[in-house]
């Protein structure tokens, strides 16, 4: 019996198959760095009462230092939004297949199937029924995306009133401004409450992932991971016979070097952060 | 018989003496006489006053026994021999020495300053001289020989104004009015005689005291004339003049208890200006919380003095309530106000809340929905995906106890 890979998506049968694209990976990434520059720098002004948010602060250089990070981390952020949408543009209008993108299996819209299965999920959390098999984008998955999307809108937009008072003040009430440090720090609060618990659990810490999932970094799975997590996606292409056009080299040395430290670092990091929060809060 | 006729008689005396032919000098100005008659082996002890050493004194023009009265012109002179109180001439001083805390509680010879204590006895220069102990640059060590003694304190203190008294020398050393001394050499600072008095002094639960809360802007307004004058036409003034109190019981501010009696800074120092939002907090309480929930606040808890504090808004001590059109919060000022820091704020951006709160639904609706909204939101999202995760963990447990191996859905044979 060969031992467990440390990586959830090398375990299991079969040759490779691709899952995300090098831009997908790559947006992703940025996704990450930039999210912890923000939390990391915000989070001592939202917890400015706590034991440890002086010392936060004085480690990333001080407030102004701070200030610095967080506004090029928004610009990280404002960019990835950008690039995301327009890449999505682009494959729309070149797929030649547009509804694809807005409904049915391969689409991040949720679709009537999504309820079913958090139904079913629950069923099966009673012991009543099979868990439920998913397709390309789980439902968990599709919250995780469509959260972003909402985040990014409700915090970047309250942000940049906060980043230009002067200039939103033309047209917009001071007490906006108010508004606006209450969305962006109890949304930024969620998120990353959400993405350091629940996220990180259902992506990479459920026993059947523990430690890690390094898909979003490699970009490739193992066939039998996908006929696990994304079983109806595996058998949709296995049918049309696309399956094949997917397959992938295993990835390179360095590749995966890179994967297991940014992966492991990220969980480290995440994970601390919301010790942080916990303490300030209790 | 008065002291002023015992001076007269005094002066009488001398001058029939001096037209004896008598001088004192003769003897008193020389120690070769004066060895083995009490003028010590070396015959310079107190006995030796040679004329010369008075002579650039403020008493220069003074003869030996216009002081020195009631000894007997014999040899040697009577042990009786006594000097005739300052007071004589100096009896503004004198009265109040004599109902200041130095004279009324010295309780062991020599504790309590005298006249001589701190002006010395035939070297009276005058506190303009620099010689002088008096002089404002010698003034914190004249007085640091008694009040950083530990002897002294530890005597004369109570309890609990044992350790402020021991180091209020120290700490004036560190001071606004300590460094400009020492370190910029400029006698106009104040030392401890210009706020304590140099002869009345008092401790300040004493009404009389010049550090006395009900005196405190006199004192300091005798050197900060402009200050004193905005304070007074303040709310904080007008609370001072009228007694008012707050519904909690604190007095109105006075300098001392943003600036401090013995640890002054320049008001101009970080650490400083973001102590003093506590100061204020004392009374102004929901103000000083709500504040503390903006961005200003957060970043005055950080420790960084790059937001706005309670004075940067209120002003420093001309601060009035926001219905008095002088005050800097009036509606109309705002602009200005804000406009200090936010170099193009309007009037849409002056009605921004500094102190707003979202827990207040009637003042603040909009925060209050707003904060409602968000917490309903990030509550809801995390409680769902929480228990979602707990029954997760359940099933999957569960399963791995029942021996169903692998607990996910099996891909199809």
């Amino acid at each position: 019996m060969t031992p467990r890979p440390l990586n959830a998506s090398d375990r299991g049968a079969g040759p490779y198959v691709w899952r995300f694209t090098p831009l997908q990976r790559a947006l992703h990434a940025m996704v990450i760095v930039s999210f912890f520059g923000l939390v990391i720098t915000g989070l001592p002004l939202h917890f400015a009462h706590a034991a440890w948010a002086r010392v936060l602060i004085r480690l990333v250089g001080g407030l102004h230092a701070a200030g610095l990070i967080h506004r090029f981390c928004a610009i990280v952020t404002f960019a990835y939004f950008i690039m995301h949408l327009g890449a999505v543009a682009y494959s729309i209008v070149q797929s030649g297949n547009p509804k694809r993108f807005f409904w049915g299996p391969d689409s991040m819209v949720p679709q009537p199937k999504d309820l079913f299965d958090v139904i079913q999920m629950f069923k099966w959390f009673f012991g009543k029924g099979e868990q439920p098999r998913f397709d390309r984008f789980s439902y968990m998955e599709k919250f995780d995306y469509l959260g972003v999307f909402w985040g990014v809108a409700i915090i970047g937009a309250s942000g940049l009133l906060l980043w230009f008072p002067e200039f939103f003040a033309k047209f917009l009430p001071g007490w906006a401004f108010n508004v606006a440090t209450i969305v962006h720090g109890d949304e930024a609060l969620l998120a990353m409450s959400f993405i350091f618990t629940i996220h990180f659990f259902n992506v990479h810490l459920r026993p059947e992932k523990f430690p890690i999932d390094l898909v979003i970094f490699t970009g490739r799975t193992t066939t039998g991971y996908m006929r696990e997590e994304h079983p109806l996606e595996y058998e949709r292409r296995r049918t049309a016979g696309t399956l094949d056009a997917l397959t992938a080299p295993p990835v390179s040395r360095a590749g995966y070097l890179w994967s297991v430290v940014l992966g492991f670092a990220s969980l480290a990091l995440g994970v601390s952060l919301v010790i942080l929060v916990l303490w300030a809060l209790l | 018989m008065t002291i002023a006729r015992v001076a007269f008689l005094a002066l009488l005396w001398a001058g029939t003496a001096a037209a004896q032919g008598v001088t004192c000098e003769k003897c008193h100005g020389n120690r070769d006489f004066l060895v083995g008659k009490g003028g010590g082996p070396q015959g310079d002890s107190g006995l030796y006053v040679p004329a010369s050493r008075l002579q650039d004194t403020r008493h220069a023009s003074l003869r030996c026994a216009q002081c020195h009265v009631d000894y007997d012109a014999g040899y040697p002179h009577r042990a009786t021999s006594r000097v005739v109180p300052c007071q004589t001439c100096h009896a503004a001083e004198g009265r109040d020495w004599e109902v200041s805390i130095h004279a009324a509680n010295a309780t062991t010879a020599g504790d309590a300053p005298t006249c001589v204590g701190c002006h010395g006895s035939h070297t009276v220069y005058g506190a303009a001289d620099r010689r002088s102990p008096t002089n404002a640059l010698n003034v914190a060590a004249l007085c640091g020989r008694c009040h950083a003694d530990l002897r002294i304190t530890g005597t004369y203190f109570a309890t609990e104004n044992k350790s402020t008294a021991r180091t209020a020398v120290a700490h004036y050393h560190t001071t606004v009015h300590g460094t400009a001394l020492t370190r910029a050499g400029l006698v106009v600072s104040a030392t401890c005689n210009d706020c304590h008095t140099a002869h009345k002094v008092l401790p300040a639960d004493s009404a009389g005291s010049s550090v006395n809360r009900a005196n405190i802007p006199a004192t300091c307004g005798a050197c900060h004339v402009g200050v004193v004058e905005t304070f007074d036409s303040s709310a904080h003034g007008f609370a001072y003049r009228t007694g008012a109190r707050t519904p909690t019981g604190h007095p109105a501010p006075v300098c001392v208890d943003c600036h401090s009696a013995h640890e002054i800074v320049r008001a101009d120092q970080p650490q400083w200006l973001l102590g003093v939002v506590e100061e204020c907090g004392k009374c102004h309480e929901r103000l000083y919380e709500t504040y503390f929930e903006t961005y200003h606040g957060k970043v005055t808890r950080l420790g960084f003095n790059l937001a706005a504090t309670c004075a940067d808004c209120h002003t420093a001590h001309n601060m009035r309530p926001a219905s008095d059109t002088r005050s800097s919060v009036y509606a109309e000022n705002l602009v200005a106000t804000c406009g200090r820091c936010h170099a193009n704020a309007n009037v849409n951006f002056v009605r921004y809340h500094p102190h707003g709160d979202p827990k207040d639904r009637h003042r603040y609706p909009m925060l209050f929905w707003s904060w409602l909204f968000m917490t309903v939101l990030l509550v809801s999202v995390m409680a769902f995906f929480l228990l979602h995760t707990l029954l997760w963990v359940t099933r999957l447990s569960i399963n791995r106890l029942r021996g169903r191996g692998r607990a996910h859905s099996e891909p199809p044979a």
